[in-house]
């Protein structure tokens, strides 16, 4: 059996190329992989301290990371929504085209 | 299922795109808004007979068929108050604000769907449903801040706040996950119990971060603002009224909901962390306004300033300083509205958001010129008005808390916040010289109903703010002593 902290290692690695991508990624897709990721370190965090007590999986974990991935596909399809318009007005998925606003 | 407030939001908001559908064919789409608005009025009645259980009986719990579970105490009983208070205002003044827009159905169903994330999410008594309910309110204020899909502004805006403020969302979930590491359970009351039991660890300290974080950006303290005035000033005025108003203000309940049953342990570390916070919030909110031009985003920039005056009052930790942060939730959310309405009535009228071009429009819309100053000056924190009350009971609790340089830092911010707002009301109270302005009418009279109501109460709790405040000091010592 793995140790639980090399589960966590393993979470707090998927968070930072979560941050990562967000920081230094321009294509707006690209940006929204990157929302998903740390989305998906967190599930897998629960998932993995679900079991960290030996012969006993917790059912609490289980049923949040459900709904969360409901949550998380929720999101992304607004996400998604919002940048098929943004293509349909700028012409591209670059981000570093979205900053007319300014102040 | 839920709590019957929430249970009436939810069928209404699944209902007004139905009765959308059928009154489209007779072509009366405004009694949809009708329709939706009949709704939070019932449930504000069902907040009331709430409100009456609650303060005989202690608060009350509702397990569900879900096992989510609702555990309701005279603070949610307050902050869903100003919610559905505010929502009421909102979707009555958009009756005649969207009229020019397309699928007003659906913005009538989005706006009742985010005011139920918001009630979910003060009423909830664990972290599962309070995540749930939170992301309610988030999802569908990035697609009601978007509404306006035609223009590229709100697409602009509406990206960049839902990519902050997901990822702040994530970075909850996160810390939420090493809670639930730590502890086992994921109930506020639980957590309570079993964190005093645990003691402070490294991983407590780090699940702390996290948390604070994912708040923080929904909040809009400092360093995580910026998404803050584009979605606010790209909104439709109503919408900026409920952003500005009670969407922030969720966040700040959080912080405090989460603080103060939560990391309780750990009080006098997080504390100091947001007192610092707090100045910067202050100060980067009310010198920024001073350069904008454009209206709706001068009075966006303005609200991270009164952000940072309910973390001041949060950074006392005491009964009094808490009484204040409450205060300043209910009272900002009545000034805020109001002037987002009423720059909204501007908009209507003369379609631009540029101060340069609205120079002695009070001169013709007499009843909104009225109003938006007893606003911008409620704002100021002007004596005989609500913004005062509530800005004094913050400063007297600093200096209580033996923190007076953070009272200090308050009073010296309402001074330089002053500059700003007298400049719009020297802008709107300008001679007409403009040919456009000298043709404009005054705005429908069912928006100014709504105005004049929001800037009497604003009167009202300026100068009898006792109920308010016993309202606030309750629920204040509801959270303390939980």
């Amino acid at each position: 059996m793995i140790a639980p902290p090399h589960y966590l290692v393993f979470s707090f690695t998927l968070y930072m190329i979560g941050i990562y991508c967000l920081v230094t990624k321009r294509n707006m897709i690209r940006l929204l992989l990157g929302i998903e990721i740390l989305i998906n370190a967190a599930n897998f965090n629960f998932i993995s301290l679900a079991s960290s007590i030996p012969g006993l999986i917790d059912p609490l974990a289980l049923s949040i990371v459900t709904v969360s991935i409901g949550l998380a596909a929720s999101v992304s399809a607004v996400a998604v929504i919002i940048i098929v318009y943004a293509y349909r007005h700028y012409g591209t998925l670059d981000v570093r085209m979205l900053k007319r606003l300014k102040g | 299922m839920f709590s019957p407030t929430i249970d009436v939001l939810l069928i209404f908001a699944l209902t007004t795109p139905l009765i959308g559908w059928l009154v489209e064919r007779i072509r009366k789409v405004q009694l949809c808004g009708v329709y939706a608005s009949i709704g939070l009025m019932i449930s504000l009645w069902y907040i009331y007979e709430l409100f009456g259980k609650v303060s005989s009986d202690g608060a009350q719990t509702f397990t569900s068929f879900f096992s989510s579970q609702l555990r309701i105490d005279l603070l949610g009983i307050f902050m869903a108050t100003v919610f559905v208070l505010i929502g009421i205002s909102a979707s009555v003044y958009s009756l005649r604000y969207m009229e020019r827009d397309t699928g007003i159905p659906l913005f009538y169903s989005l706006l009742l769907l985010m005011i139920s994330g918001m009630v979910g999410t003060v009423f909830s008594g664990d972290f599962f449903t309070f995540f749930v309910f939170w992301e309610m309110m988030c999802i569908s204020s990035y697609t009601l801040v978007a509404f306006r899909k035609q223009r590229w502004e709100p697409i602009e805006a509406a990206f960049k706040y839902l990519i902050m403020s997901s990822a702040g969302s994530a970075t909850l979930l996160f810390g939420m996950s090493i809670l639930y590491g730590i502890c086992g359970t994921l109930n506020f009351q639980g957590l309570h119990i079993a964190l005093s039991n645990v003691g402070s660890s490294v991983w407590l300290y780090v699940s702390a971060i996290f948390i604070l974080i994912g708040l923080g950006v929904k909040s809009a303290i400092v360093p995580l603002h910026t998404w803050l005035p584009d979605a606010h000033s790209a909104a439709p005025s109503s919408i900026s009224a409920m952003l500005s108003g009670v969407v922030v203000e969720t966040g700040i309940y959080a912080i405090c909901r989460v603080g103060f049953t939560v990391l309780s342990g750990i009080q006098s570390q997080w504390i100091s962390v947001i007192a610092i916070l707090s100045v910067l919030t202050m100060l980067v909110g009310n010198l920024t306004p001073l350069l904008q031009t454009d209206l709706k985003r001068l009075l966006a920039y303005s609200s991270i300033g009164h952000i940072g005056y309910m973390l001041a009052g949060i950074a006392t930790g005491t009964a009094l300083g808490l009484t204040g942060t409450l205060m300043h939730i209910f009272n900002h959310a009545l000034m805020k509205g109001t002037a987002f309405l009423c720059a909204g009535v501007i908009l209507y009228r003369l379609e631009t958001r540029e101060l340069k071009e609205m120079s002695g429009v009070g001169r013709r819309m007499p009843v909104t010129a009225i109003t938006f100053i007893i606003s911008l000056l409620a704002l100021t924190g002007l004596p005989p008005l609500n913004g005062f009350v509530s800005e004094v009971t913050i400063v007297l609790a600093t200096i209580e808390a033996n923190m007076a340089w953070l009272g200090v830092a308050v009073i010296i911010n309402s001074i330089i916040s002053a500059a700003y707002y007298i400049r719009v009301i020297r802008t709107i109270l300008q001679p007409v010289t403009q040919k456009k302005i000298e043709e404009v009418k005054e705005g429908p009279p069912i928006m100014l109903a709504v105005l004049c109501i929001l800037s009497a109460m604003i009167i009202i709790f300026g100068i009898w703010p006792d109920a308010l405040i016993n309202f606030a000091k309750n629920a204040a010592s509801v959270l303390l002593g939980g």
